[in-house]
C-alpha cells in the first residue's frame, strides 16, 4: 500500500499543479466585492496540495498501514477484456444505435460472465435487450437511438 | 389539522402512489437479498423510470425500495450466511445459526417483524422532528448554510474512511469536478475546454452510476457463473410468522435497536452497520441470556434489524430538512428530487409542504408494503437467490447505460458514467473511499454558493463565519469530527493486532 500511496501523493500533486495552471487562465469579472469564478478552484487546489503532500509523507513513513482491503481476485484477462468490450460497445453505439449494440454486447458479456450454452446466450442477450429497448423507448418514451436500425424499428 | 398533512397523505394514498411503492418494495427485497446487489444498485437501476414519471411516484417508487433493501439483505444473511447489503452484517451472527437449526423460517420472520417495527419508529420521528428542524433551519442565513454544508461534508468524511487523508482526498477531487460548467455565481464557464457538453457540468447521477455500477459489474467478473457450490441458499422454510412467544423477546432488542437505529441515521455518515453493530452490542449486554448471542438468539436477529431499517427515517430527516445526504441512497433521493425540480431543504416545507409530507407518508407505506410483501411472498422471494450472474450483470450493465443516455438524452453522458467508473476501479485500488467524492457531488455547489454569498456580503471578512451561533456550532461539530476521526483512527492502529501467522 505504501508504494500506492507515494505513487498516489505524486500523481494528485502533478493533477494539484495542473489544475492551479488551469485556475490561473480562468476569466475575471470587474466587479466590486465580488468573489472571482477562480476563487473556490483556488481554494480547492491549496487543500489537494496540502492532501497530496500529507499522502505522500505518509508513505514515506516507515509506520504507515500497509493493510488494505481486498476486493475478489479477478483474473488479469477477464479484467481486461470486459473493459475493452464495453470501450469497444461505448464507441460503436452511436452509430449502431440501442438495439444493434446492445445484443452483441450483452451476449458477449453473458459468456463473460460464465453462460456458455449458445441457446441461452442468443436467447437470453435478444431476448432482455430487445425487450428492454422496447420497455424504455415504446413505454416509458425515452427517445433511445435505434441507430441504423431506425428504419425499421417503431 | 396542517392542510399540508392531509395533502400529503392524499397524495401518498394514491393508488398509482401506493403501486409505485409496493413495487419498490418488492424490488428493495429482491435487490437487498441478492449478495454483491446494493440498494444503491437497486436505485440506480430504476433510476431511468424515475426521470418519466411523476416525483411523488418516482420518490415512492425509490422509498420503497430503500426500505424493501434494508429488510432484504437480512435474507441472504440468514440463508447463506452472506450480508446482501452491508447493513445486515449483524444479522448473520445469529440469524444464519438459527437457519442452520432448520428455523430459517423463524429467523426470518423475526427479522421481518423487527424491520417493521424499527421502521415505523423511524417514521414516527421523521413525522414529529423533520418539520421542526425544517422550522429551525429557515432561520438559517449563507454563513450558517455554508458552515452546515462544510460540517456535512467533514462529517462524511471522517465516518466514510479508513484513512482520514484519503477520505479528505476523495472529497476535493468531488470538490474539483464539481467546478466544471458554469459558475454559479457569474455564468462564466470553467473548465469545460470549450466542449457544450460540460457547460451544464457533470451530472451527479451519471457520476453515481458509474461510481457504484462498474466496480461491482468487473467485480463480478470474478466468480462467474454465480451458483457458488458452497452456499446453496435453504429455500424450503418452516413456519415464519412469529410466534407470540418470540414477539414478547423482542420487545427489548426493539426498544433498543429503533432509536439507535433512528438517531444514528440522522447524523450523515454513520449508517445502516454501525448502527446495527452497536444495537447489537447492547442487546446482548442487556440480555439476560447473553451466551446464546451468536448461537441464533432471536433478540441477536432483533436488534439489528430493528436498528438497520430506524436508519432510513432517520436518514431522511437531514435530507428532507437540510439537504444534507445521510449516506449514498438519501443522497440519490436528493438527485432524484432535483431532476424533477425540486430542492431539499428547508424551503421544501414551506414551498412543498403537500408534497414533503407526501415523502413521509410514503415512507410509512414502504414499510406496511414491506411487512406484507416479505411475509406473503417470502418462499417465493427466495429463490431470487438462485438467478444466474451470467442475465443479472448484463442486465444492469445495460440498465446503466439507459440510465445514463436517459438523464438528458445525450451519449456524453455515458461515456462520463464510464469515465467515473474508472476512476471509481483506481480509487478502490488505493483504498480511497468513494462516498467522499459522491456527496461531494452533491454539496459542492451549495458550499460554494453560500461560501461566496457569505463573502460578498461581509466585503471578504471571514470573521463573519464565526458571528452567528448557528453558524459557530456547525462549525465546532465540523472541528470535532474531524478531530474525533484522527483520534479514532489512531487508536484503531494503536490497537491492531499483528497479522497472524
Amino acid at each position: 500500500m505504501r508504494k500506492r500511496n507515494l505513487t498516489a501523493g505524486a500523481v494528485l500533486i502533478v493533477l494539484g499543479v495542473v489544475f492551479a495552471y488551469l485556475t490561473s487562465q480562468l476569466p475575471t469579472r470587474a466587479i466590486e466585492n465580488a468573489t472571482q469564478p477562480s476563487f473556490f478552484p483556488w481554494v480547492i487546489t491549496a487543500c489537494l496540495l496540502a492532501l497530496s503532500v500529507a499522502l505522500l509523507v505518509q508513505g514515506l513513513l516507515p509506520m504507515t498501514s500497509d493493510r488494505v482491503s481486498s476486493p475478489p481476485t479477478i483474473p488479469r484477462t477477464r479484467y481486461m477484456v470486459g473493459l475493452a468490450l464495453f470501450l469497444a460497445y461505448l464507441a460503436a453505439l452511436p452509430a449502431l444505435g440501442f438495439i444493434a449494440a446492445n445484443i452483441p454486447f450483452f451476449a458477449l458479456l453473458m459468456i463473460l460472465y460464465g453462460e456458455r450454452r449458445p441457446v441461452h446466450v442468443i436467447g437470453g442477450s435478444v431476448v432482455i435487450s430487445g425487450a428492454m429497448f422496447f420497455l424504455f423507448r415504446q413505454v416509458f418514451q425515452i427517445r433511445l437511438p435505434a441507430g441504423i436500425l431506425d428504419a425499421i424499428v417503431p | 389539522m396542517n392542510p399540508d398533512i392531509v395533502e400529503g397523505f392524499s397524495q401518498a394514498s394514491q393508488l398509482s402512489t401506493l403501486l409505485s411503492t409496493a413495487i419498490g418494495s418488492l424490488l428493495g427485497l429482491i435487490v437487498g437479498m441478492i449478495p454483491g446487489m446494493t440498494i444503491s444498485m437497486g436505485i440506480i437501476i430504476v433510476l431511468p423510470l424515475t426521470f418519466v414519471l411523476p416525483p411523488d411516484i418516482s420518490i415512492a417508487l425509490l422509498l420503497g425500495l430503500y426500505v424493501g433493501g434494508m429488510t432484504g439483505g437480512s435474507f441472504s444473511a440468514i440463508l447463506l450466511n452472506i450480508p446482501g447489503t452491508p447493513s445486515a452484517a449483524a444479522t448473520a451472527l445469529d440469524g444464519h445459526p438459527m437457519a442452520a437449526k432448520g428455523e430459517a423460517g423463524r429467523a426470518l420472520g423475526i427479522a421481518i417483524t423487527a424491520s417493521f417495527l424499527g421502521g415505523l419508529f423511524s417514521f414516527i420521528c421523521l413525522y414529529f422532528v423533520a418539520p421542526l428542524l425544517a422550522e429551525i433551519a429557515l432561520k438559517f442565513r449563507s454563513p450558517d448554510l455554508f458552515s452546515l454544508v462544510f460540517f456535512g461534508l467533514t462529517i462524511i468524511c471522517s465516518f466514510a474512511a479508513k484513512s482520514l487523508i484519503k477520505g479528505l482526498l476523495s472529497a476535493v477531487i468531488g470538490l474539483m469536478i464539481v467546478t466544471i460548467g458554469q459558475d454559479p455565481m457569474m455564468g462564466t464557464a470553467r473548465f469545460t475546454f470549450g466542449q457544450v457538453n460540460l457547460i451544464a457540468g457533470i451530472h451527479f447521477l451519471t457520476a453515481l452510476i458509474g461510481l457504484f455500477a462498474i466496480p461491482q459489474l468487473v467485480d463480478n467478473f470474478a466468480a462467474p457463473g454465480g451458483k457458488d457450490a458452497t452456499h446453496r441458499p435453504q429455500t424450503r422454510l418452516s413456519r415464519i410468522l412469529p410466534r407470540l412467544a418470540d414477539l414478547k423477546s423482542l420487545r427489548l432488542p426493539v426498544a433498543i435497536g429503533a432509536p439507535v437505529g433512528a438517531f444514528l441515521g440522522i447524523l450523515p455518515g454513520a449508517g445502516g452497520p454501525i448502527a446495527a453493530f452497536i444495537s447489537y452490542d447492547y442487546a446482548k449486554k442487556l440480555s439476560k441470556d447473553p451466551d446464546s448471542f451468536g448461537d441464533g438468539a432471536p433478540q441477536g436477529i432483533a436488534a439489528p434489524e430493528a436498528a438497520n431499517n430506524a436508519v432510513t427515517g432517520g436518514a431522511l430527516i437531514p435530507m428532507m430538512t437540510l439537504g444534507i445526504p445521510g449516506d449514498p441512497v438519501t443522497a440519490i433521493l436528493i438527485g432524484a428530487l432535483l431532476v424533477h425540480g425540486l430542492a431539499p431543504g428547508p424551503l421544501l416545507f414551506l414551498e412543498n409542504g403537500g408534497f414533503a409530507y407526501g415523502i413521509i407518508f410514503s415512507f410509512f407505506w414502504a414499510n406496511i408494503f414491506n411487512l406484507f410483501i416479505a411475509f406473503a411472498g417470502l418462499r417465493l422471494l427466495v429463490k431470487v437467490l438462485a438467478t444466474p450472474k451470467a442475465y443479472l450483470m448484463p442486465t444492469i450493465a445495460l440498465l446503466c447505460v439507459i440510465g445514463s443516455y436517459a438523464l438528458r438524452n445525450n451519449f456524453f453522458d455515458v461515456y462520463v458514467m464510464f469515465f467515473f467508473g474508472l476512476l471509481g476501479l483506481v480509487m478502490r485500488w488505493l483504498d480511497m473511499p468513494v462516498v467522499p467524492l459522491l456527496l461531494a457531488l452533491v454539496l459542492g455547489r451549495p458550499l460554494e454558493e453560500h461560501l461566496r454569498v457569505s463573502l460578498i456580503s461581509s466585503q471578504g471578512d471571514v470573521s463573519i463565519f464565526f458571528t452567528s451561533p448557528f453558524s459557530v456550532f456547525f462549525l465546532a461539530l465540523a472541528a470535532v469530527s474531524v478531530f474525533w476521526s484522527f483520534y479514532a483512527g489512531r487508536a484503531s492502529r494503536g490497537t491492531r493486532q499483528p497479522p497472524g501467522p
